[in-house]
Parts: C-alpha cells; structure tokens; sequence
C-alpha cells in the first residue's frame, strides 16, 4: 500500500511539471504499479514478505542526460527507489559522458552504473575488464532485446550491456497538407517512387520537395548513410564505417549518384536551390519551413532522424489524418515514413541511428537490481508514456506510446533486421572532414570531383584511423 | 616579480642568516603579491604549459608523439584553410580599421556634435561581438527580404531587368523548357512554343507545370474553358496543367486546375517570323482573328519568365577566383573567401570606433604649432594630412594596427556566430579550428593544442614590440 502512495506522488510531480497530459495519468499509474510488480520478483528471487523484499543501500548511475531528458529518467528511477529502497544517485553528463567515464575509470572511481551513446566504448571497457558480464544477472531480461540489438551489446560473445534509449534516423518527415496539396495520397515505400513523388511536387509549382539540411555536413552525412545502408545493406555500411570498405569503391560512387538524383540538378528539388539549402540549412532551422510556426509551409519533406520530433512547433498534432490543413495556426500535421529502399531490396528492414546503452561497473546487490530493472520493460515504459523516447525493449507495448509517429519509430526500431550506428560518429579523427566531404560532393556531384572527393576521404580516414 | 627574479640567483648561495634577513625585509611585500602571483600561475603559467605538454600527447593525453600533432597540423586541409583565412584577416582587416579610425578622428575634429559622433562611432564596442554577428548575419542574408545588402541589389537589378509575370526560379536553375508539359516545348532564347502546328480555324491547348499557387492567385487565374473553334481565326488556351487530384492527367483539362492571364504570346509562321501578338485572358484563353492561310505556331514569350532576382550568396562558401594564367594551387591561395569579406566589414564596424578613439587621443596631443606652421607655410589639408599629421601620429597609428592584427590572430566568435553551418568550414580560422577540434565531436587535444602553442608563437611577437612601444611611450 506503501508503494502506491509513493507511485502516485510520483505522478503528481510529474502533473505539477506540467509533462503529462491528464489522459495518460491513469495509464501511468498503472504502468508503475506492473513495474513494482516486476520489481517485487527481481529484487527478492522469491515469495517474501513485502518488509524483507527492501534491498536499502545507495546506488550510482551516469548518462549524459540533462535538463527534462533528467526529469525524465528520475521518473523512471522513482519506482525502483521507492520498492527497493535503494538510493540512486544520477548524474547527467551531458555530451561529455565517454570523456567523463573514461577519466572515471582511469581514475578507479567509476560509478556503478553507466549508460553511454555509442557501442565503440562498450567494446573498450569490455576490453579492459572494466564492465561485467550481464547473461547470468539479467536472466530472462534478455529476451527484450531482438538480434540486432543484442549483437550491439556483445564484446567476444558475452552480454555486456542493456540497450535502453534508442534513436532512429531512418526517419522522413513531412508535411500531409503539401503531399495532399500536391496530390500525393499516399507515402513513398521505395526509392523510385521517392524520386517521382519529388517530381509530382515540383511540378505542383507552389512546394518545393525537400527542405535540405545542410549545417556544417552532418545531415548530409546522415542523409548519406540512409541512402547506403538502403542500397548496399548493414554488412556493407560496417565494412565502410571501419574502412575495410574503401571510399572510393562503387558501392560509395553509386550511393552518391542516387544522392544527386535525390537533389536534383543544381538541387533543383531543393528549397531555394543549392545556394538556399547552404544558406538556410543550418539545424534545426531547416526543419522550419516544413513546419513553420506560423504562417505556410514552402517545403514538403525534411530528412533527419526522430529527434526532429522535438523541433515541431507544439501545434503541430502527429499523425497524417484528414482534417490536416495546410495554416499553421489551424491544424497542421506531422509525420514520418521510413527512408524507402529501392523496391525488392533486402536491406529495407536494415536502420541506422543511435542509442544509450547500460553497463555494469561494479557489482554490488544495489547495481546488479539497477540494471535489470532498466532491462524490464516496465522502466522503459514510464518513459515511453512521457514521450520524447524511443524503447529498444520489445516487450513495450505500442500502446504506451504517446502518438502515431512515436509509436512508428518504436516499431521501426524493436522491429529492426539490421541496426547500425551512424558512422560519422565512428570516424574518430577526422569526423568534421567527413561532413565538409559530403558537402563538396553535395555541391559538386560530377564524377570526375566524386573521384577526387572519394581518393581524398580515404587518405582522411587512413591518417586518422591508421589503415 | 623583478625582485624575485633579481633576488633569486643571490639567493642560492646566500649564507643563512643573509636569507633570513631578506625574508624579514621582504617578507609584507612578498604576502601582498602572493595572490597575485599564485593567480598567474595557476591560470596563466599552468595553461600554457599543460597546453604545450597537451600538444606533444596523443588524443587521450597519456603516450607521448612527438612532433606528430604539428605535422598533422600543416597536413590538414582545414588547418590549412584556416591558416589562409587568418593571413587574410591580418593582410586585409588591420590595414583597413586603422585607416578608417584614422579618416574619422581627423574628420570629427572639425564637425560640430564631434562628441556624439564619436559616441555612435564607439558603440559597436559596447555590444557582444555575438550580437553585432547575428545583426551583420541579417543584413548580409540571401533573402531581399531580409538582407539589406540584398535588397538594395534587387532593387537596381529590377530597374535594368523586371522580372516577367510567371518569373522563372533561377535559385533551383529553373528554364522555361522546364514548365512545358502538354503540346508545349522549350523554343529558341527562353520562349515556349506549341508543339504542333495550327491552321486558320483550329485550336491551339498548350499546357505549363510548375507554377505556383501564389502567382495564379496573384494573377486571378480562372477556370479554363476549351477554345471554341474560330472561323477564319485561331483560337486557343495556355493552362497550368497541374491537377491536385488528378496528378497523372497531363492530356486533358481537369476542373480544379487553372488558366494562365497575362501571357504574352505571339504567333509564328512557317519561316519563323512574328506576325501576330496577343496576351491570355483570364482564363488562359486567347485568339489571333483573321489569320491568313498557312501552317502557324503559338510561341509564349520570353520576358513572361524573366527570373526574379537571386540574392548574393555573401555568407556561402564560394571565393573570388583570379582566374587568368595561374595554376590550380596558385588559384586556390589567391581566392578570398566572399564570406571573409562581409565578415571582415562587421567588424571593421565593430572595432573602427575603438581606432579612433585611441588615434583621436594621438590627435589631441599633437604639437598645433606644427600643424599652424603648415598651414601658414600654405599646406593644403591633404598635404598636412599625409605630410604632418600622418608621420607625427606614427606611433600612434603602429599601436593601434599591431593592436588589431593580435586582436584578428585570435578572431573566433564572429565566425562562430555569423557563418551559417555550411560555410563554418570555409571560413574557419585557427582559434576557431582549437575550439572545433579541441571541445566539440571527437576531442583532438592534441591537435587543438598544438594549433594553439602555433598561434601562440604568433601573437607573441607582435605582443612583445607592442608592449615595448607601450613602455617606450610612457618613458
């Protein structure tokens, strides 16, 4: 009975931020209190009294969020602490975080728990004994996580880490008022029909197709790897993203060329041409003109990854539903579909993006409850409720999700073939010349300067990744 | 600080009772610039040499390279376009803000309200050079309708070229070909001529895409309605052959499409001359009455797409080129990057009015008896300018440059704030590349240190013959 209380002061602080709508109150309220049933089974292996079920002690955790992504986790702890007993301290470490761990292991005071936002660190700390093994701890946990994730996660086929946060950048936005505007009735699900559909809105005069983000290269880079996974597939794009793939080979040539098609000639599908994809592309400016905050939309799609929901002006409703209309004060409207592949394409199944994933440091009874909390679905769940997350657990259900588009992104994800890592981030070294890479060749698309851009990449990544 | 250093050889072979005594001696005045002295050293002599240590390390500061990071310095293309942009900032921006610090001190002192003049003048020195980047950002913005810059080209682009009635979007390279859908084909310098030919008494439909709602709106376009045959005439109908509903209709009318009002056509013969003219009504329909016998084509006229004005892409990252008789290399060091000029003329806005407030000061102190003899001697106020005033101010004017190349070596946040994204390469300088490679992405600190102990070794000359001119003066 204890626990309910708490559960619902919990909530409460959540309606005093002003985060939850009034219609999910009660669905969270439930949500926590499965969660606590569940907590009830990890932290006692056994039917015990509810007194002797508190493990008590204090706990560690870092990850890099900050600021509502915080408020966000601590309503996710909230019901682990109050069941347990057990104190969690967090700290949120910003984009610091594999700095932060790193010195902290250095140091010989690592917290107890991490997360961190790219398998590359997961693998160095395996490597160095620094993480624990999880397969025995999470027990049947496991089974939460599909393939693709628990591949990611894996260092010399021991389980290292519980994938908790995900991204997906296989995402398109767009406006349904200007697909409708411009006859398009339904969303592309292959290349070719992408490429016509970016006709069929041209020649509607009045939208231009695509709004380009360009900022310092990394959309185009993002852009870049959507289109190469789709083309060439995840076995491909991580030969690539290590360099044992060169740039210079065709598979790269010819994802540029779709590239160009993409564009357009002169970036004739652009808003405002090359010239105004440099000039305007900066993000998240970009994602403006396809939902502006006031007035009419100029553009109809928008590439970037489901982070762009956050850039949506508040009166934008999810979903593609018939009352859309193109004013941004009446009832505009946004939503994704998937980067399509070409049709018959084995890899549509394959998606790129990026995640948070949770280690074990030291092992204590708090640490080894901690994370398996975070493996079960239902800490997944109280986020999802929140909105602005993306679970790889597959046990979450849809349904707590907040809106149609969340709940695609979630369903890309957990349903994912194939998940690979943006490989930008993976370019140590030489990462920003990647970006200026992609947009020479955004610029500039002739063969003969793909051919010097691509001999120049390779000579990039050879000094900086030393092969 | 000298007394420490003066005191400090002595010191080492001074017999104990000698120290003690120094100790007694010194012992207040050493507790009064302890602060201070542990404040420099643990903000400034600690840095430095951290940084140095920092840039003969790898990435994670624990194996020692060498010189490594320096090579890796001089062998990056976007150091190297830093180290570019920095020599054009020094060659160009120093020059240019002593000049004109220089014109505008010599020129307040004969004007009435020089105070408030000076006032304003001064003023951008007062605002966060974040604020003065984002305004300069604005004023340079390729929109006419945002940028000022632009807006005043548009406006004498427009008195030479006005731009037609369906104006062609040249920012996406738009062509007149481009817009032909139905019957219609790109013809000769511009024009859209119908594809198939007509005779007296028979219709002409020629359908356009691509036009925008805004432009049928603003034109009042109508419903069209199909030609009527016409006797002994040729009757006929430009539309916008584009139908929400219908996408892939592109032979037939469909109801929610448009006319097009206010073309401009004419009719050509066999030969291909001219030899009538009219403009569509309303409802994209038109007719040529009395047309003599013969086989005709309906041309749409070049002027109706004029292409609107394109704005001056001041901040993107394309160079003036010298493009005669170089080679590529030589090319690619001589371009100046457009945006290092716009940016360059912000912050001679920014820091013209510091110039002249110390050249102005220089002004004041001027020996008048010279400058009377001058004017007794019959100097005209050129002559006195460049004769007199300008080698008595010398000194003065040295300050204030060497002042301003330190100040544009270590230029960062105007770039930082007024480059949009995609020339944030192109416009990199080397304090901005220390903080790009040094505390953003992947963390090079080996690499951000060893370009900061390089712009180091090159501020500190500059920095020391100042400081000697400083001391110099005072003496």
């Amino acid at each position: 009975m204890k626990e309910i209380t708490t559960t619902k002061r919990g909530v409460m602080n959540k309606n005093l931020l002003g985060r939850v709508k009034a219609s999910r109150k009660a669905l969270i309220a439930a949500m926590a209190l499965t969660t606590i049933a569940s907590m009830s089974i990890i932290v006692s292996n056994g039917p015990a009294s509810a007194a002797s079920k508190k493990i008590r002690g204090s706990v560690s955790i870092w990850a890099e969020w900050t600021s509502t992504e915080q408020q966000d986790f601590k309503a996710v702890l909230q019901p682990f602490e109050d069941s347990t007993g057990i104190t969690v301290h967090y700290t949120g470490k910003g984009s610091n975080m594999d700095t932060a761990l790193d010195a902290a292991v250095a140091g010989g005071s690592p917290p107890a728990v991490a997360l961190v936002p790219d398998p590359g660190t997961l693998d160095t700390l395996a490597a160095k004994h620094a993480i624990k093994p999880l397969a025995s701890i999470l027990g049947t946990e496991t089974k939460n996580f599909g393939t693709a994730w628990s591949t990611l996660a894996t260092y010399k086929k021991k389980l290292y880490g519980v994938w908790f946060k995900a991204a997906n950048k296989n995402t398109v936005y767009y406006n349904p008022a200007v697909f409708k505007a411009a006859g398009i009735t339904s969303t592309p699900t292959s290349w070719s029909q992408l490429l016509t559909d970016e006709t069929t809105i041209a020649n509607g005069g009045t939208y231009a197709p695509v709004s380009l983000c360009t900022d310092i290269g990394w959309p185009v880079a993002d852009l870049f790897q959507n289109l190469f996974l789709k083309l060439n597939g995840a076995a491909a794009y991580n030969q690539l993203a290590t360099h044992t793939m060169k740039w210079s080979s065709p598979d790269v040539t010819s994802t540029f060329a779709e590239m160009a098609q993409l564009v357009g000639a002169g970036g004739a599908n652009l808003l405002g041409g090359m010239k105004g994809a440099l000039a305007d592309g900066s993000w998240p400016a970009c994602t403006t003109s396809v939902f502006p905050a006031s007035g009419s939309p100029t553009a109809a799609m928008v590439f970037e990854a489901d982070f762009l929901t956050s850039n949506v002006p508040s009166n934008y409703s999810p979903g593609n539903g018939s009352s859309c209309t193109l004013s941004a004060t009446a009832s505009p409207c946004y939503d994704t579909f998937n980067f399509p592949a070409p049709s018959g394409s084995a890899f549509a199944g394959d998606i790129q993006g990026s995640g948070d994933v949770a280690m074990l440091l030291t092992s204590t009874p708090q640490s080894k409850a901690l994370i398996k909390y975070l493996a079960s679905p239902g800490a997944a769940d109280i986020w999802a409720n929140l909105g602005g997350f993306a679970s790889a657990n597959n046990k979450v259900p849809l349904s707590s999700y907040p809106d149609t588009v969340a709940k695609a992104d979630a369903k890309a994800l957990t349903s994912a073939k194939a998940f690979v890592f943006s490989l930008d981030d993976l370019q140590v070294g030489w990462e920003p010349q990647l970006w200026a890479d992609m947009l020479n060749v955004l610029q500039n698309p002739a063969a003969s300067n793909v051919t010097t851009v691509e001999a120049l990449m390779d000579q990039q990544a050879t000094t900086a990744l030393g092969h | 600080m000298t007394s420490i250093t003066a005191e400090g050889p002595r010191l080492a072979t001074a017999k104990a009772s000698r120290h003690r005594g120094w100790w007694r001696r010194n012992w207040v005045s050493l507790a009064f610039i302890a602060p201070g002295i542990i404040w420099l050293l643990a903000i400034v002599v600690y840095p430095t040499i951290a940084t140095i240590r920092f840039s003969l390390y790898d990435e994670s500061a624990t194996k020692f390279v060498g010189l490594h990071n320096y090579a890796s310095v001089f062998s990056t293309d976007s150091i190297l376009t830093a180290f570019k942009n920095n020599i054009i900032w020094v060659l160009v921006f120093p020059f240019f803000v002593t000049f004109i610090g220089l014109m505008v001190a010599v020129l307040t002192e004969r004007i009435r309200w020089a105070t408030a003049f000076k006032a304003i003048i001064v003023m951008p020195i007062v605002f966060s050079t974040t604020a003065s980047a984002l305004v300069w950002r604005t004023i340079f913005d390729l929109d006419p309708h945002v940028g000022v810059v632009n807006a005043i080209e548009q406006t004498v682009s427009d008195w030479f070229s006005t731009p037609g009635a369906y104006p062609l979007n040249s920012a996406i390279g738009q062509t007149a070909a481009s817009l032909a859908a139905f019957n219609a084909t790109g013809g000769t310098a511009g024009t859209v001529v119908s594809k198939s030919a007509v005779q007296p008494g028979g219709t002409v439909m020629m359908g356009l895409t691509r036009i925008s709602s805004a432009t049928l709106q603003t034109l009042g376009a109508q419903t069209p309605v199909a030609p009527q045959i016409m006797a002994g005439g040729i009757a006929g109908l430009v539309w916008n052959d584009f139908s929400p509903s219908q996408t892939s209709n592109t032979t037939t009318i469909v109801s929610d499409e448009h006319g097009l009002p206010n073309l401009r056509l004419s009719l050509v013969n066999s030969t291909g001359s001219s030899v009538a003219s009219t403009v569509t009504n309303s409802s994209g329909d038109f007719s040529f009455s009395h047309v003599a016998p013969g086989s005709y084509h309906v041309e749409i006229l070049a002027s109706n797409f004029q292409t609107s004005f394109v704005g001056t892409f001041w901040l993107g990252p394309q160079s003036i080129t010298p493009t005669s008789g170089l080679n590529q290399t030589a090319q690619s060091l001589l371009s100046v990057p457009l945006i290092d000029l716009a940016m360059i003329i912000s912050y001679i806005w920014i820091w013209a009015g510091f110039a002249m407030v110390l050249i102005g000061a220089g002004l004041a102190a001027l020996n008048r008896e010279v400058l009377e003899a001058a004017e007794i001697d019959g100097a005209t106020e050129w002559q006195t300018l460049r004769r007199v005033t300008i080698p008595m101010l010398a000194p003065v004017l040295t300050v204030v440059f060497v002042t301003m190349v330190i100040n544009v070596l270590k230029v960062f946040d105007i770039i930082l704030n007024m480059a949009p994204g995609s020339s944030q390469g192109p416009a990199t300088t080397l304090a901005l590349s220390i903080y790009n490679d040094g505390f953003t992405g992947g963390i090079h600190s080996g690499i951000a240190s060893a370009i900061a102990v390089i712009l180091f070794i090159l501020v500190v000359p500059a920095m020391l013959w100042n400081l000697k001119k400083i001391k110099g003066g005072n003496s």
